[in-house]
């Protein structure tokens, strides 16, 4: 079996498999990718799946994710379907003063080209039938979307092994070094070389980091999410912090806490959420809830992607960000650009891990 | 494919709710999935109404048999509350107040948005 690579990936994720897909069309030879377990045990596959944009800000960062948003319309024809759908996203509020602060949003972000709109509750209602009469008003857009986590990334790995790239499972990465130009990485069983390393495993690419030396600033914060049994169309839109799938679940939640690496669901946190739940659509009060899973955001620490080179250390980038659900086919095309031809189409200089120093 | 002495063949059905067959299991470990959590997520074998208590047995057998293991060695896979189906109601009733639930609005910060 081949041991020197021209790029090795570590960490197979949506960032990891998206980075490898996209490098695949490009570099036909020599990329390896590598997974300490299997690419869906990590964030990856304990996500909502939105592909959301609205409320992204600052406004770079709205843009960042409205051009990624733009690429899933091609992605399909490319790695085949992974469920994508543009269902525009509308998230509601109760309160005037609300809705006073979604109007500056609205305006900001309009001025940056994020298209969204502040509806009344007539207006909302009549888009969105199955939520609360008690809502005041909602934002909305059309650039908003959902995409099935699971079928994008294996859709990723499929894609990507056809045009050649390797995958190594169950084989986690222990050691890293840089001798003389190249990187030697050293798994559990075996042991890689490579010109060119991405560093992207998620909330452990803090751990691989240190093995280089270099600080690598995100940490675990805990989501936890409702699952309902299928149900018939009830959501047409995807609601902040709600969806429902093509085969009819509804998955509801939004919690961010600090629990370290523990995945457990909690019963205070899915009681918040079902009440949250209930209160939207009043309708989910009587659905039935089949499951429950929690899942750590990659979350740097200013809360911003970590994406490109690294000063100091020639051919080492790294890609730790949240939301890569939303970001990754632009994640994956602006590597591509840096790792083959040495700049990107669009400037990333604020994804710099070098803001940090 | 044999299994228990009987044959089974590609399109027998091992997860009811999903409807997963034995070759969407073969498809799963040929991805590389090698736990029943990695085909489930590949597959949605066990991610139905019943999750995974008809099906949990045979998909990790099956697995097993696949990869030539003992399935003593396939993981067992992760159990989620509730363990049966039940009203969201009946937990939102309980909510006692929390602050874990994020608002995407409050997150935006659309004052800062015009910064270049
Ligand atoms: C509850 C929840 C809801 C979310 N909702 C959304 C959403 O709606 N939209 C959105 O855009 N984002 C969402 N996110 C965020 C999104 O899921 C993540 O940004 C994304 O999954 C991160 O992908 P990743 O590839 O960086 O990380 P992971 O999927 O964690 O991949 C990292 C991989 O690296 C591997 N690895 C780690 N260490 C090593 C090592 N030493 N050697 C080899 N391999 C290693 C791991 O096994 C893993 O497979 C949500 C997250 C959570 C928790």
């Amino acid at each position: 079996m081949r041991r020197d690579y021209e790029t090795i990936i570590v960490g197979g994720g949506v960032i990891g498999s998206g980075i490898a897909y996209h490098l695949s069309e490009v570099q036909t030879e020599g990329i390896l990718v590598i997974d300490k377990e299997f690419p869906l045990n990590g964030t990856s596959g304990s996500t909502q799946g939105w592909v959301w944009v609205q409320s992204k800000t600052p406004s770079w960062y709205g843009e960042l994710s409205m051009f990624s948003a733009e690429l899933y319309e091609y992605l399909p024809r490319k790695i085949g379907d992974i469920e994508y759908t543009r269902t525009g996203g509308i998230d509601p509020f109760f309160t005037a003063e609300e809705r006073d602060r979604a109007l500056r949003l609205a305006e900001s972000q309009s001025q940056a080209g994020i298209e969204m709109h502040v509806l009344d509750r007539d207006e909302t209602l009549a888009l969105e039938p199955a939520l609360s009469p008690k809502i005041f008003g909602s934002i909305h857009s059309n650039l908003d979307g959902t995409v099935n986590p699971m079928r994008l990334v294996e859709q990723y790995m499929r894609a990507a092994k056809k045009n050649g790239v390797i995958y190594e499972y169950a084989n986690p990465v222990i050691n890293i070094e840089k001798k003389q130009g190249e990187f030697i990485v050293t798994a559990k069983a075996g042991t890689f070389s490579c010109k060119k390393l991405v560093l992207s495993a998620g909330v452990w690419t803090c751990e691989l980091g240190k093995l280089l030396g270099i600080n690598i600033p995100v940490y675990p914060v805990r989501g936890q999410i409702i699952i309902t049994e299928p149900l018939a169309p009830l959501l047409k839109h995807t609601l902040s912090s709600m969806r429902q799938t093509c085969n009819g679940e509804i998955l509801i939640g939004y919690t961010k806490e600090t629990a370290g690496f523990d995945r457990r669901t909690t019963l205070d946190v899915i009681e918040e959420t079902a009440n949250f739940g209930a209160k939207i659509v009043p309708a989910l009060a009587e659905a039935k809830m089949v499951r429950t899973f929690a899942g750590l955001r990659v979350m740097p620490q200013d809360e911003f992607p970590i994406i490109g080179g690294v000063p100091g250390i020639e051919n080492l980038f790294i890609a730790a960000l949240h939301s890569g659900f939303t970001l990754s086919p632009l994640v994956g095309t602006i590597l591509t650009e840096l790792i083959t031809e040495g700049e990107t189409s669009i400037p990333i200089d604020r994804c710099n891990i070098a803001r940090f120093a | 494919m044999k299994k228990g002495g009987l044959e089974v063949d590609k399109s027998t059905i091992v997860c009811r709710c999903e409807e997963i067959t034995v070759a969407d299991i073969e498809n799963a470990v040929a991805q590389g999935a090698q736990t029943f959590d990695d085909v489930k997520r590949l597959t949605r074998s066990g991610m139905g109404l019943c999750q995974g208590k008809t099906c949990r047995t045979v998909i990790s057998e099956l697995i097993a048999q696949i990869r030539g293991e003992s399935v003593a060695a396939i993981p067992v896979p992760h159990m989620r509350m509730p363990l049966r189906a039940i009203p969201i109601g009946i937990l939102a009733d309980h909510f006692s107040g929390g602050s874990a639930m994020q608002s995407l609005l409050a997150e935006s910060k659309p004052d800062e948005g015009q910064e270049s």
